[in-house]
């Protein structure tokens, strides 16, 4: 946990410029969106589950079932 | 199956909203987790996504036809709240053990017909609902799910909280999920009688920075345990035992036959004479009785004015297990708006991972030489790629909604054990299939 925050803050020391909420218009497009379609992002990543040993990564937890 | 519970997390920019969203953009970052609330971004409309899919296996293996329906919804100034249904309605067949062939390649053996015409005839219904509570700067989502099979039945909930830091180009999320699975095997299992369990729990700790005005990196760790049975209740192993004490009924020979009715979990599963004499036992797949994942994902979101505003989005994971799986997955987008609010996107994805310690694809000797066995090809070492392309419209200048948008698409999948990361088990192909995937869906927002 420590490493990532220290990671995080190293990265932005180094890479990150101040961006004015004014200047965030770009960021906003629904294309820049970290899911963009939230159903099919869903359905892609169980269907991964269901055929590959990895899970997690992208959070957000949920419910088994007995495709795996 | 993972139940997605949607909050929009993009922001749509309408013509007649576009101050607005420009507003609410410049207040913060969009969100981590699909299914996790923004901090300071309450829903301003109310959303209702529909989505349709259907999944096909080569080899005339599994079908799935997947209906979703979500929508959400602004209560109040402070709270969004959001559901979600699912229904998967499965046929087909599985792949249950694997054999020598008379060549002694190893070969699959699939499930077979039952009364439906398919091995698998089943149907998943799942419900999901969210409650988002939105503070200045911070955010906190609880959400829980059921979901329920003939044979299998899961429960969860979780708790993602979610920080705005630093002038809101940082944003923590921290999270937690657990499940309470229950497996009920349609015929007996000595390994958990009529009914068995399986506890999960998924935590979460993730940073998303915005680097610039164009770009922004996400940082997830995810910390998985699961606990109890967690073997797969209709797999087999085979066990070639050269000189077995074991004697097949010859009647019987090469079909499924108990061979010790005192014991269910021992099954003959064929006799091999066209070497030495040698008996094929079938052992119930047997995995430990605890996992341990990590996980780490970076994701990589950057925007190109010049290229008429589109977008690529990077995302690398990699993943290790205490049963010696450790994964790696790439994944690239490419979103490419087009004339009149359309937008191609196509994506290209690789998948790799290493066989878990107690796999193998047959076993040799005897069953009790080993403490877990597997030969699920899904614990195989291996290697997938995909790529697929999906095309969106949205109509923007309609009276009644604020925005209505059509997508669909189309993946093909391609798992070869060759395709894996140094194609240390290139000669396992007994096991390489395919599938392709096929959306479509619609998202109004009124």
């Amino acid at each position: 946990m420590s490493k990532l925050i220290s990671f995080s803050l190293l990265l932005c020391l180094t890479a990150c410029t101040e961006v004015l909420p004014r200047q965030r218009g770009n960021l906003a497009l629904p294309q820049m969106a970290i899911t963009p379609d939230a159903l099919e992002f869903g359905l892609r990543q169980h269907t991964a589950f269901s055929k590959e040993a990895a899970n997690g990564g992208y959070g957000g937890g949920g419910g088994g079932c007995g495709c795996n | 199956m993972a139940v997605m519970v949607v909050v929009e997390v993009a922001v749509a920019v309408t013509k007649s909203t576009l101050l607005t969203h420009l507003t609410a953009a410049a207040l913060a970052l969009p969100g981590l987790l699909p299914n996790a609330a923004i901090a300071g971004r309450v829903e301003e409309t109310y959303n209702a996504d529909f989505q349709y899919g259907h999944y096909s296996e080569s080899g005339q293996r599994i079908d799935v036809d997947i209906f979703e329906a979500t929508a959400s919804m602004p209560v109040g100034k402070n709270i969004t709240a959001g559901f979600n249904v699912v229904r998967d309605v499965i046929t087909g067949a599985s792949p249950m053990y694997n054999k020598r062939d008379d060549q002694g390649q190893i070969v699959q053996v699939l499930s077979g017909a039952s009364r439906c015409g398919s091995s698998i005839c089943d149907q998943r219904d799942a419900v999901t609902g969210n409650l988002s509570y939105f503070w200045d700067t911070m955010s906190a989502t609880l959400s829980g799910g059921y979901s329920r099979e003939h044979d299998y039945t899961s429960r969860y909930s979780a708790l993602n909280l979610s920080f705005d830091l630093n002038k809101k180009l940082t944003t923590v999320n921290v999270g937690g999920s657990v499940a309470f699975d229950e497996v009920q095997p349609t015929y007996f299992n000595s390994d958990c009688g009529i009914k068995c369990h399986k506890t999960s729990q998924q935590y979460l700790l993730g940073i998303s920075q915005i680097l610039d005005k164009d770009s922004l990196l996400v940082n997830n760790m995810t910390v998985s345990y699961s606990r109890g049975y967690l073997s797969d209740p209709y797999k087999l192993v085979a066990f070639y035992q050269p000189d077995s004490s074991y004697v097949a009924d010859p009647n019987q020979a090469g079909v499924y036959q108990q061979l010790d009715p005192t014991n269910p979990d021992n099954v003959l599963i064929g006799s091999d004479t066209t070497t030495v004499p040698m008996t094929i036992m079938g052992m119930r797949d047997t995995r430990p009785r605890n996992k341990f994942q990590w996980a780490w994902l970076t994701q990589y979101i950057r925007h190109f004015e010049t290229l008429n505003h589109a977008a690529l989005h990077a995302d690398y994971r990699f993943t290790t297990d205490n049963w010696g799986i450790n994964s790696h997955t790439l994944e690239l987008s490419w979103h490419q708006p087009i004339a009149e609010d359309w937008q191609l996107i196509p994506r290209f994805r690789y998948y790799s991972q290493d066989q878990a310690d107690f796999f193998r694809p047959v076993f040799d000797g005897d069953p009790q030489q080993y403490k877990h066995y597997s030969s699920d090809y899904r614990l195989a070492g291996f290697g997938a790629l995909s790529g697929g392309i999906k095309i969106s419209k949205a109509f923007t200048e309609l009276k009644s909604v604020s925005d209505l948008r059509f997508q669909a698409g189309i993946e093909y999948y391609d798992h070869r054990a060759s395709y894996q990361l140094g194609s240390r088990a290139a000669n396992h192909t007994f096991s390489d299939f395919s599938y392709y995937l096929v959306t479509a869906s619609f998202n109004l927002k009124f």
